[in-house]
């Protein structure tokens, strides 16, 4: 279709345009800049060139952070994925046992940050909580959830799963509806059990769905904040200190604009590579699927 | 045609309408320095919560009282660190109140910046007698010969309370000395049961530790040795309570979390002797099953504790109407009557030297001896570096490498090592 005047196109991108030059690219243009100054929003910016990048580089703060904010995604995309896959098959049954089991399991997810992670640092308590007290009748030692560096991470990986699993499920669910009860049928008749329907059938063409639900998932372990701010404040010994709440730390509370402005520069540029990375894996599907 | 004039004139009308709507919504947010009695409106920003708070609204209310030019509209901001966030954003932005509170080592950073009132200029503020070392004079190297920035609000030291039932079970006195504190934690522990010590691992009570063990934090130069080998010396105290002698308990959670679960600790029995400020001194007593005794903190190779708390400071660039405003209302709350209502209600310091011979005359100090020991421990306050970097290293740098270091486990002499490092770096 050719537009009838070549300003047409622009005029139509022009709004949403507008809005991404003022939220995204001049905010980001701007971190950039300011990344290149030590300040602290109250004196006058000194110029350091690149030596907020060496500092957070040099000290191993930023690969740190990194790896921490890649496992935690691992966890939460992989738990979130399984589990949501696993109840969907298992739930993706008629009667009303059922569809209250999905909405229960669904519920969390439409309930705010805020009080899932109130709710959780209650449960997780090492003294008052209901798993320290599951953890003491099973006679198992005492594990500190949120106060253990080892465990810390783990745990909020945890209890973010727990707040998207039901999400995922349902897009599974969905997913699961659209598979033709033919395929299954004609599958069983040439004598394929359960597990090679599934093989065969059933994950094929699921494939689509599942890679949006690992997109939701990666982006929702990325903007991980509320969960961080709220369970451990970036602790035990930075333990949970992933990258949306290091820069947060590092403007509001250390208060150093030139810090947290590299740390969101390296975070975008991380962020393009694995768009980059999840785009060319879509489209290599899609060229597959076409061949 | 006329479909077109009349929609022309519509989109124009829309168009001046909408503009009119904005200047006048932004006519709306000029700031009113009167409210409509024709009061100066004195916006206070506060973080103070439960009794602090309830005191803090009190003497605003009687303040209100007093006179009917200012009325002071206090506003929540969040604990210390939150505040500080939002009052940095606001000079930022233009749209600071004129007074707020902050906690000692920010007030240089905040001073350096240029960003507070001089409050030397207004009538009686240099008057006021407060008691040395929680004022600026004394409480920050050299404080006495800079312009006045700080007005002590809630001013405190760290202490040492122990649970007088299990002492006395045991036959035990209040450690005087680190050795002694290391025996009697290991005397009272009950592995799974109790641990015999507890203080949260943070900033203020390393500083208190590094000050026994004979070092500063910044040398005379400005530069920051963080105690060189006293630090040291006092971080690997805290990894031998913790992982050699297995007395101490790490408590869970970030700045007053900790300090939350270790007063929780102490008063379900769980750490037998805690170190936090003397600002809970009246909540312990009145939460505790067992008689709370307050001692000194223990010698190492001296006394010393650093202050803490916050002062009240006026902002620069708010309206000259308001900061005369603030000034006045901070010289009602320096007043005898204001000073010692906190401080007895609370069991923060006292702040003027009137308060605290009223105190003493009315008999509190012998009805609380707690209170009568954080007095005496002033005598050992070390004053803080008048250093703008204070505040910038203490939370970005050492604060979480402390907690690194005793959770993990991790060298002392490399974690402050690499601290130093760091902070010698423009940041």
């Amino acid at each position: 279709m050719r537009p009838r005047a070549p300003i047409h196109p622009w005029l139509m991108l022009g709004p949403s345009l507008a809005a991404w030059t003022l939220f995204v690219f001049l905010p980001l243009g701007l971190a950039a800049y300011e990344s290149l100054f030590a300040w602290d929003m109250l004196t006058d910016p000194v110029y350091v060139g690149t030596a907020n990048y060496a500092a957070i580089a040099e000290s191993g703060e930023l690969w740190r952070i990194l790896g921490r904010t890649l496992g935690f995604s691992v966890l939460v995309v992989t738990g979130s994925m399984t589990l949501g896959l696993a109840l969907a098959l298992l739930l993706d049954r008629p009667g009303r046992f059922f569809a209250f089991v999905r909405g229960a399991i669904f519920s969390a997810y439409v309930v705010s940050w805020v009080a899932v992670a109130l709710l959780w640092v209650l449960l997780l308590d090492p003294d008052r909580g209901v798993a320290a007290a599951a953890l003491r009748a099973l006679h198992l030692p005492r594990v500190g959830f949120l106060t253990d560096p080892h465990a810390a991470l783990v745990t909020l990986a945890g209890v973010t799963v727990w707040k998207i699993t039901g999400y995922a499920m349902v897009v599974f669910l969905a997913g699961l509806r659209a598979v033709p009860q033919s395929l299954h049928e004609a599958a069983s008749l040439d004598g394929a059990n359960a597990v090679a329907r599934f093989r065969w059938v059933t994950w094929p063409l699921l494939k689509p769905t599942a890679a949006f639900v690992a997109t939701t998932s990666l982006i929702v372990s990325f903007q991980a904040f509320d969960v961080v701010r709220i369970m451990t404040g970036g602790g035990p010994a930075r333990a949970t200190t992933l990258f949306v709440y290091a820069i947060y730390e590092q403007v509001f509370m250390n208060l150093s604009v030139g810090r947290a402005s590299a740390l969101a520069v390296v975070y975008f540029v991380v962020l393009c590579l694995l768009a980059a990375l999840q785009l060319r894996a879509w489209r290599s599907q899609t060229v597959g699927r076409r061949a | 045609m006329k479909t077109r004039d009349f929609a022309d004139l519509s989109r124009r009308g829309f168009v001046t309408g909408a503009s009119l709507a904005a200047l006048s919504t932004l006519g709306g947010c000029k700031r009113a320095v009167r409210d409509s009695k024709g009061r100066v409106r004195l916006q206070l920003w506060f973080s103070l919560g439960g009794r602090n708070r309830e005191v803090l609204l009190e003497i605003v209310k009687r303040f209100h009282a007093t006179q009917d030019e200012i009325h002071v509209e206090p506003v929540y901001q969040g604990d210390y660190f939150e505040s500080l966030a939002k009052l940095r954003t606001a000079i930022a932005a233009k749209a600071a109140p004129a007074l707020s509170h902050v906690v000692a080592e920010v007030v240089p950073y905040l001073a350096r910046a240029g960003t507070l009132e001089s409050l030397d200029g207004y009538p009686g503020m240099r008057e006021i007698p407060f008691v040395g070392p929680l004022a600026q004079s004394g409480g920050f190297r050299g404080g006495g010969e800079r312009p006045l920035h700080g007005v002590p609000l809630n001013r405190s030291t760290p202490l040492m309370y122990c649970n007088g039932e299990i002492f006395a079970k045991e036959g035990l006195r209040a450690p005087t000395t680190w050795r002694e504190l290391v025996d009697t934690a290991k005397a009272l522990t009950r592995p799974g049961e109790r641990w015999g010590h507890e203080v949260p691992i943070s900033w203020w009570f390393w500083v208190a530790l590094v000050g026994q063990a004979g070092g500063t934090v910044f040398d005379e130069s400005g530069r920051a040795t963080l105690g060189d080998d006293a630090g040291v010396r006092a971080l690997r105290l805290w990894q031998d309570l913790v992982h050699r002698e297995k007395v101490m308990r790490p408590p869970p959670g970030r700045d007053y979390d900790a300090w939350n679960v270790v007063n929780q600790d102490f008063l379900g029995g769980r750490a037998a002797f805690i170190w936090t400020s003397t600002a809970y001194i009246r909540y312990l007593e009145d939460n505790a099953r067992f008689p709370v005794i307050a001692a000194p903190l223990p010698k190492d190779v001296r006394a010393s504790v650093p202050t803490g708390g916050t002062f009240f400071v006026v902002v620069k660039q708010a309206p000259d109407e308001e900061k005369a405003a603030a000034a006045r209302f901070l010289r009602f709350f320096c007043e005898t009557e204001q000073a010692a209502y906190l401080s007895t209600r609370t069991g923060y310091l006292p702040i003027t030297t009137p308060a605290v011979a009223k105190m003493r005359a009315d008999g509190f100090f012998a009805k609380h001896p707690n209170d009568e020991v954080a007095q005496g421990q002033l005598a050992n306050v070390e004053p803080w570096p008048w250093e703008p970097l204070l505040f910038r290293i203490e939370r970005d740098i050492v604060d979480p490498r402390l907690e690194e270091a005793v959770l993990l486990d991790r060298d002392a002499a490399s974690v402050l090592g690499e601290a130093r490092t760091l902070a010698a770096r423009p940041g």
